[in-house]
C-alpha cells in the first residue's frame, strides 16, 4: 500500500474533482435544458412573455385608410408601415399615446439608400440608384412619394 | 446605418473582386483561428518527440525528454486562449462540458482537452518528476519553491524505491495512452477542417493527416530551437547525437508532410473539378506569398534541403547547428504559414466560385495582431515558469 499511496492520493483528488464537477453541473445545468432540444425549454416561455412591439400591417390600415390604400396600389405594397414609420403597437393600442414617427428629411437619403443603392447583388430590375450621381444631397421625398414612389 | 460601417464598408468593398455573396464579405475566422491549430500543433509535436524517448526507447533524445513534455503543457495550457478571446465570454466555455453535444466534433473539443491535459500530460509529468520534487521540497533554498514542491508531493514525503519503479511503469502506460490522445488532440484540429464539406479548400479525408504531419514537424522544430537556444543560455555544450536525432525526426517529419500537402494539392489539379480554377487563382494570386513561397519555398523546401545536407555530408557541429536552427526557424515560419493559408484562404474565395473577399489584419484590437502576437508569446512565459519550477536539468547545488 505505502508503494502506491501517492497514486491513491492522485486517484481521490481526480474523484473528487469529477464529483465537484457533477455536483457544479447539477447546480448550474437548467432543468429544462435538453427537454425539446439542446437549449433550455424555458427559454420560449420567456420569448413569448417579452411584450409585443409590432402592430402589423392590418392595425395601421384600419385606421390610416388612405395612406394603405395609396401604398396599396404600389411598388412599396410589400412594405409594411413599420418598416419606416417604427414599431407601433403601442400607438395601435392606445392612438392618442405615442405618435408615429418617419425618417427625417436628413435621413432620408441613407435611409431609401437601403434598398435602393445600386449593387451588383441586387435583381437587374430593382431600381437602383448611385447615390453620388442621383440628385446628391436632396431628400428623396422632394420627388418621390414614399406611399407611391413612382414618378 | 451608422457612418463608420458605412466608410468601412464601402473601403471593404473597394478591396472585393469578382461575385461574391453578402455574408462572405467579412472573414469569420480570424488570425486567432490561425493561432490555435497552430498552437495545438505545437503541443502535439513536442509530445510525440517526448514519446520517443519514452514508448520507442530511442535513449539519445534523454536530453530533450521533460523539455519536451514542458513544452506540450506550456502551450497547451496557452492553445485554448485564442478560441476564448475569438469567441468571447470565456466564462460560459464551461458549458460544452455541462451540457455536451455529441453530435458536434467542436463542441467535443473541451473533452479531448480536458483528458490530454488532466490524464496524459500532467500526470505524466509528475510521475515522471516526482523522485525529483521529493529531493527539492527538503533542499531547495527558496522557502515559497518548497512550500510548492511539498504540495506536489501531495504529503509523501518518504517515497519508497519501489514506488518509483511503478511511476515509471504508470508513467510508461500513460505515454503509450498519451500517443494515440495527442494524435487525436490535432487530428481533430484538421478533422473540424476536413469535414467541412461546404469548402473544397479544407474538404478532405487527408486534412487530419496532413496536420497531424505538420504538427509533428512544427513541435520538434519547436523543442529542437529550445534545446539549443536553452544550451546557450545557461552555457553548457549541446549534446550533439541527441541534436542530430531530433533533427532527423525534424527532417522525416517535414518531408511526409509536404509530401502529403503537395499529393493533396496535385491530386485536386489533376481531379480538376469546378471548384480548381478558383483554387488555382488563390494559389496563384492571394495567397502566392503565403504559400509557394513561405510555405514551401521557405518553410518545406529549405529545411528539407539543409537538413538533407546534414544526412548526405559530414558537416562539422558548428555547420550542423546554424542548418538546424535556420531549418527550425523556417519550419516553424512555414508551418505557422500553412495554417493561414488553410484557414483564411479557405474564406477567400467565394461560394459562387466567382469572386473573391479579402482580410484586413487590425494592428490593435481584440482579434488584431498585436492581440495574436501576445497570445504567441504566453505560452513561452508558461514554458519559463515550468523550467524554473520544473527544471528539466539537474539543478546547480545551492551555494553554501
Amino acid at each position: 500500500m505505502k508503494d502506491i499511496e501517492h497514486l491513491v492520493r492522485v486517484a481521490v483528488i481526480f474523484l473528487t474533482a469529477i464529483a465537484f464537477f457533477l455536483v457544479a453541473r447539477a447546480m448550474i445545468k437548467p432543468p429544462d435544458y435538453g427537454k425539446l432540444g439542446r437549449y433550455r425549454a424555458g427559454a420560449l416561455d420567456d420569448i413569448k412573455a417579452l411584450p409585443v412591439k409590432y402592430a402589423g400591417q392590418a392595425s395601421c390600415a384600419g385606421c390610416h385608410k388612405a395612406q394603405a390604400k395609396e401604398k396599396a396600389g404600389s411598388s412599396h405594397r410589400g412594405m409594411a408601415c413599420e418598416s419606416c414609420h417604427g414599431a407601433l403597437a403601442a400607438h395601435a393600442a392606445a392612438p392618442k399615446g405615442p405618435k408615429p414617427s418617419k425618417p427625417s428629411e436628413a435621413e432620408m437619403r441613407r435611409f431609401c439608400l437601403r434598398c435602393h443603392e445600386a449593387s451588383v447583388s441586387r435583381p437587374a430590375k430593382f431600381p437602383t440608384v448611385d447615390d453620388s450621381k442621383h440628385n446628391p444631397d436632396v431628400a428623396c421625398s422632394m420627388c418621390h412619394k414614399p406611399h407611391a414612389p413612382k414618378l | 446605418m451608422h457612418d463608420a460601417v458605412v466608410v468601412a464598408l464601402r473601403e471593404t468593398l473597394g478591396k472585393v473582386t469578382g461575385f461574391i455573396y453578402p455574408n462572405e464579405l467579412e472573414l469569420q475566422w480570424s488570425i486567432l483561428i490561425v493561432l490555435y491549430p497552430y498552437l495545438t500543433g505545437l503541443v502535439a509535436g513536442a509530445f510525440i518527440l517526448a514519446s520517443l524517448e519514452r514508448v520507442f526507447n530511442v535513449k539519445v533524445l534523454k536530453p530533450t525528454y521533460r523539455l519536451s513534455l514542458l513544452t506540450a503543457l506550456a502551450f497547451l495550457v496557452i492553445a485554448p486562449l485564442p478560441l476564448q478571446v475569438h469567441l468571447g465570454h470565456p466564462e460560459r466555455s464551461f458549458n460544452i462540458l455541462f451540457t455536451p453535444n455529441p453530435t458536434s466534433a467542436m463542441a467535443m473539443f473541451g473533452f479531448v482537452y480536458l483528458w490530454y491535459l488532466m490524464a496524459v500530460l500532467l500526470l505524466e509529468i509528475w510521475l515522471d518528476y516526482r523522485k525529483d520534487i521529493v529531493g527539492w521540497a527538503d533542499s531547495d533554498p527558496s522557502w515559497l519553491k518548497r512550500l510548492i514542491y511539498k504540495v506536489m508531493t501531495l504529503g509523501v514525503f518518504k517515497p519508497t524505491a519501489k514506488s518509483f519503479e511503478i511511476d515509471d511503469k504508470v508513467g510508461r502506460a500513460l505515454t503509450v495512452i498519451g500517443l494515440p490522445s495527442a494524435i487525436l488532440l490535432h487530428g481533430y484540429v484538421g478533422f473540424i477542417f476536413g469535414s467541412i464539406k461546404a469548402n473544397p479548400w479544407w474538404s478532405t479525408p487527408l486534412m487530419p493527416i496532413i496536420f497531424l504531419f505538420s504538427a509533428m514537424a512544427s513541435g520538434i522544430a519547436g523543442v529542437l530551437l529550445l534545446y539549443m537556444f536553452l544550451c546557450w543560455a545557461r552555457d553548457v555544450e549541446i549534446e550533439m547525437p541527441c541534436l542530430d536525432t531530433v533533427a532527423k525526426y525534424f527532417l522525416t517529419a517535414v518531408i511526409i508532410a509536404f509530401s502529403l500537402e503537395m499529393l493533396e494539392t496535385v491530386q485536386k489539379a489533376y481531379e480538376a473539378e469546378e471548384h480548381f480554377d478558383i483554387l488555382q487563382l488563390l494559389i496563384e494570386g492571394k495567397l502566392y506569398l503565403s504559400l509557394i513561397v513561405v510555405q514551401v519555398w521557405l518553410g518545406s523546401l529549405m529545411p528539407i534541403l539543409l537538413v538533407g545536407l546534414t544526412q548526405l555530408f559530414e558537416l562539422p557541429d558548428k555547420v550542423r547547428k546554424v542548418f538546424y536552427a535556420v531549418s527550425g526557424s523556417l519550419s516553424l515560419v512555414g508551418i505557422f504559414a500553412m495554417r493561414w493559408n488553410v484557414v483564411v484562404g479557405g474564406q477567400f474565395f467565394s461560394k459562387s466560385l466567382m469572386g473573391f473577399t479579402t482580410y484586413k489584419l487590425e494592428l490593435a484590437g481584440r482579434e488584431g495582431l498585436f492581440s495574436a502576437f501576445v497570445i504567441s508569446i504566453l505560452p513561452l512565459v508558461v514554458l519559463g515558469v515550468l523550467l524554473w519550477l520544473l527544471p528539466p536539468w539537474e539543478k546547480k547545488p545551492a551555494k553554501a
